[in-house]
Parts: structure tokens; sequence; C-alpha cells
């Protein structure tokens, strides 16, 4: 196996009690309780490359979490097989735990009582992180995260956008060359979570961080993530770039040109067809499965005619991973 | 470059304390309104009196006192600080002791360690008022001293194991509540806080004996009043040993249940 992150058919399967309606379902439960199966992760096979940014997406109650848990070594799968940075987590989660940072949405690692420093500062003991380090660290994340204008205030005190900035910056205090995002910007206005992107984009290009990232916000994936994995009901749907996500599901771009000379014959191009034309404005659009991305399709098109002017229409990414959910639904 | 050992992280409690002054405030009101109530109770009920129970009035005022102030070392408050058990086991934040390389049991001993230690404090600060004032008597020698002193340790951890199992239930039953409640009252009841145990019948004495609450509080005071000679120490101090070997072993073994047990929330 390689890279920093390897995932082998890991499965996680809870065995919950059912909870039958009404009194004297309640009652039955009581007495004799039916005990089910839920598969909440099922044969996930990928891998994370060092350095790389994967977001983990799926509809809520996909098995994200529970992949996220048990790359932590929190929860230890039922089958399978995992390494972070080359420790098993669910084995040796002392090891893992010194490899790996985790920030999981707005649950809150620091100490609620104490100013946002000095909860720095004991997990600076815990991690045993030498003193010099530690504050050139600190001084680091001040400058991506403006930190220093609350860091005196006590946790339960700060907004939620500052106390996920001061979050995120403990996670990363002890070095982790992993780090585990589980929805990190949930809630948090739109200046706080691109501050909170700039953040995540530094650490994994100039740090070399790989970053494993579950979030609903499709700007965020956009902007932050070149690969995705999609699960759904447990299993994985694809693993693939956005371009091939688009690809895939996302197919519903539009090419609007407008011709140099009306009267030149439009014919449709390799997976580009002609979806109207109205004297010298041609829309084209994307022809079966073998349609090429929007950027290509928009090259063909200049290389192809000559225009006055062009436009495209894309779904967004929204789009695209709606059509994924519902199709992944409907698998 | 020097590297900052992990115990430190026993200074959690005395840090969030330090933080809030006003629960400071509250602390010191609520030892001085007992001590002075406590005080004179036991002032009232022996004033017609000279001994009870074989006991005089210095002892029975001592003894009520110092279980007032000893009582302080390990606050049984669940709610301050959102670092408790039950707090993380509400919030979903408990899985956090699970990523850090310091292990969840070597953490929580270790902030319990800084609570007592603080609590400790307090008491001791209390102890040298009432001492100065008064209030209590002196222990009748160093030996006593020296005694009462490995006694109220060997107690303090026995207590520290009995918090402990109430903690652990919560990875079970995710709220303690009830237990806790149940835990405060026998807890004072048998470790002698609201009366000296020798005033209870003698079915109530010989069952106490087989719980570990007279462990925690009742026998290190026992020994400092003097109703536990010195030569009868050594037997209650191995029985205190005993407790804290068995809670120990027991505690350790729930700890390894309980990582089972860290629940997953969310899908």
């Amino acid at each position: 196996m390689s890279g920093a992150i390897q995932v082998r058919g890991l499965s996680r399967t809870f065995h919950t009690t059912v909870r039958r309606p009404g009194f004297a379902g309640a009652l039955r439960s009581l007495v004799a309780p039916e005990r089910v199966a839920k598969h909440a992760v099922s044969d996930i096979t990928f891998d994370v490359d060092s350095g790389e940014l994967l977001a983990l997406l799926g509809p809520n109650g996909a098995g994200k979490s529970t992949t996220i848990k048990m790359l932590t070594g929190i929860l230890t799968p039922s089958s399978g097989e995992a390494r972070v940075a080359g420790v098993v987590p669910y084995q040796d989660r002392e090891r893992n735990a010194r490899n790996i940072g985790a920030v999981f949405g707005q649950r809150t690692q620091l100490w609620w009582d104490l100013p946002v420093r000095e909860s720095f500062t004991i997990l600076r003991d815990i991690y045993e992180v030498p003193k010099a380090e530690h504050s050139a660290r600190l001084a680091e994340f001040d400058d991506l995260l403006a930190l220093s204008s609350f860091w005196d205030t006590r946790v339960r005190h700060l907004s939620l956008g500052q106390r996920v900035r001061c979050d995120l910056a403990a996670a990363l205090l002890h070095d982790p060359p992993v780090v585990f995002l589980d929805e990190p910007t949930i809630g948090m206005d739109v200046v706080v979570k691109e501050q909170v992107r700039e953040f995540l984009r530094y650490q994994v290009e100039q740090r070399g961080r790989t970053v494993l990232l579950t979030t609903h916000d499709m700007t965020e994936v956009e902007r932050l993530a070149e690969r995705v994995v999609l699960v759904n009901h447990g299993r994985l749907v694809l693993d693939g770039t956005l371009d091939e996500i688009r690809r895939k599901f996302g197919s519903t771009w539009q090419v609007r040109a407008t011709l140099t000379d009306p009267h030149t014959e439009v014919v449709a191009l390799p997976g580009i067809a002609v979806v109207r034309r109205e004297g010298a404005r041609v829309v084209f659009g994307p022809d079966g499965s073998a349609a090429p991305t929007v950027h290509q399709a928009l090259k063909s098109v200049i290389e192809r005619y000559e225009v006055t002017d062009i436009a495209l229409d894309e779904a967004d990414l929204e789009d695209v991973m709606r059509a994924a959910y519902i199709q992944a639904e409907a698998v | 470059m020097a590297t900052v050992p992990a115990w430190r992280a026993a200074r959690v409690t005395p840090l969030g304390e330090l933080h809030a002054p006003p629960r400071m405030t509250a602390v010191l009101l609520r030892l001085t309104v007992q001590v002075v109530l406590v005080a004179s109770l036991w002032h009232g009920l022996y004033s017609r009196t000279g001994s009870t129970a074989g006991l005089d009035e210095g002892q029975a005022v001592t003894y009520a006192v110092l279980a007032v102030l000893a009582s302080r070392i390990r606050q049984l408050d669940q709610y301050t600080g959102r670092d408790s058990v039950i707090q993380h086991m509400h919030y979903g934040t408990i899985v956090y002791w699970y990523l850090r390389p310091l292990p969840p049991q070597r953490y929580y001993a270790l902030r319990a360690f800084g609570e007592q230690l603080y609590g400790f404090a307090w008491a001791l600060a209390g102890y040298t008022v009432c001492l100065a004032a008064g209030v209590v008597d002196p222990p009748e020698s160093a030996a006593v001293a020296g005694v009462f002193a490995v006694s109220l340790l060997l107690g303090q951890l026995v207590l520290y194991y009995v918090m402990l199992i109430l903690d652990q239930l919560c990875f079970f039953t995710i709220r303690n509540n009830s237990a806790m409640l149940i835990l405060i009252f026998a807890q004072n009841l048998l470790s002698g806080v609201y009366a000296p145990l020798w005033f209870f019948p003698d079915w109530f004495i010989r069952l106490s004996g087989f719980l570990p609450f007279q462990a925690t509080l009742s026998v290190p005071l026992s020994i400092y009043i003097g109703r536990i000679g010195l030569a009868d120490a050594a037997a209650q101090l191995a029985v205190q040993a005993g407790w804290v070997v068995v809670l120990a072993l027991f505690t350790r073994w729930v700890w390894r249940q309980a990582a089972r047990r860290v629940i997953s929330q969310g899908g």
C-alpha cells in the first residue's frame, strides 16, 4: 500500500436495538429487544497521497464521519484495514495521535473555562512539544488566522468563527502530517470561511500536510479539493477528480457562441452537439457519455469557428453533487 | 529543545478556578457557613452532656469540622469547565480524549490529581484558620499527625476511584446524575460527613464496613481525633490500601470496556 492514508475494504457495522412505535411497542422493545445490524461503512477502499487534500463527500448518514473515526483510531473497523502515516490507527492510538490532527465540526477540544492560550499550552504539554517550537508555530498560526486579538479570551466567550479558528490551530500545534476535518466550517460566515480555506490551502501547499475533509459546502470543495471520494449508504460510489465528477454527473454545460459570419455551416463536433441556432448565435451542448469538459468544448468551438462573442453556462458543483447523490441513491 | 512534561495537564482545574473568581468566592462562603453551622450544631448537642458515644465535645466538633473541610478536597460539581466525562459525552467531545497521545485514563488521573491538590489547598487553609481560632483541636502527637496524613492520602485515593467509577458509568449510560445523587448521599452518610459513624446502630456500622466509603474520611478523621488508636491504625490503613488495589484493578478493567463504547455520533 502507498500514500499517507491507505484504506482497504474498510467496513463498520453497528448493532442497534429497534425501537417499536407506541406504548406497547416500547414495552415489547424493553422486554424482548430486537437487535439489527446497521452497516455504516461497507468495503471502502481509497488512498490519499502525501500533501493531497481529499474531499470525502456524501449525504447525511452516508458514513463519512464513521470513516474518519476509524481513521483517527476512535473506532475499530469490523473488517478491512487502514493505515495513516504508516500506523494502523485503531491498533496504536497513541502513536497515531502524534501523526494526526482533527477537528470535528462545532465540537471544540479547547478547555471551556480557560483562555485560548492556556488551552494551547495544555495541548503543548500533552503532545510534549518543545517550548520554542510551540511559540514559533503559534506565531505562524496567528499570522494566518489572526488569533492574537482573542486568544486571551476564555473559550466560553468566543464566537463560533473565533472558536473554530482556534480549534484548527489546536489541531495543528503538534505539527501532524495528516489532518482530518469533519465539516470544519459548518455555521460560519463567508469571511471566516474564506480565511479558513486560505489556512487549509497554505497547510497543504506550503506545509505539505495531507488533509481529509468532509463538508457539505461545495464552494469549499471547489476551492480546495482536486479529488473527491463520494460515499452513500456506507459504500464508495465514486473516486475521482472534480472534472471527472462533472463529466459523469454534471454534463449540463452550454457554450453560447456568436459567429462572425452568420452563414457559416455549423456541424456537431466530437462529443459536442448543436443544441439550437438562431442566425449567428449558436448554442452547443454535450453529446452522449463521451462529452468533453466544458473547457475542452470551449477550446474546440473556438478552434473550429470564428466567433465574435462566446459565453459559458455551467452547472455549478452543487447541481453536480445533487445529481450524483440522486444517482447514487438510485443504485 | 526542551519539551514540557505531560503531567502539567494537572493544572487544568486550578487554572479554571483561578479564572473564575465568583466560583472561588462561592467556595469560600460555602465553607465558612458550613464550618460555622456544623461547629454550632455540635457545640449545641454537647451543651448538656460531657461525652456521647465515647466522644467528648472537642473530639466531636473537631471531627465534624474536619469532615466539612475534607469534603472540599474533591468537589463533586460535574458541570464546571465542561471537562467532565458526563459533559464530554453530552457534547460529543469525548472523542478528543482518544485522539491525544496521553491516554484518557492518564489524563483523567492527572486532572483529578490537580483537582484534589487544589481542593487540599482550600482544606489546609480552612484547617489553619480553624486551628488558630480554636475551632478544632490539634492532633495529639506528631505520630498521630503522620498516620493521619497517610490515612488521608489513602482515603483520597479511594475517593478518586469511587468518583472514577461514577464517571466511567457515563460511557455506558451517557448520564450519571441519579447515580451521582445516590453517591453524594451515601458517601456523606457512610464516610461520616453528616455524623460520625459510631452514632449509628451496630448493623449500620457493620454494613458500611463492606463498602469503601468509610475508608475515604471516617478512618483518617477517627485517627486524628484519637477514636482509632495508633495500635489499631495499621489494620485500618491495610483495609484502605486494600480498597485502593481492588478499585484500581476494577477501574482499569472498566477503562478497557469504555474504550469500546466511545459512541460514534453522526454518520
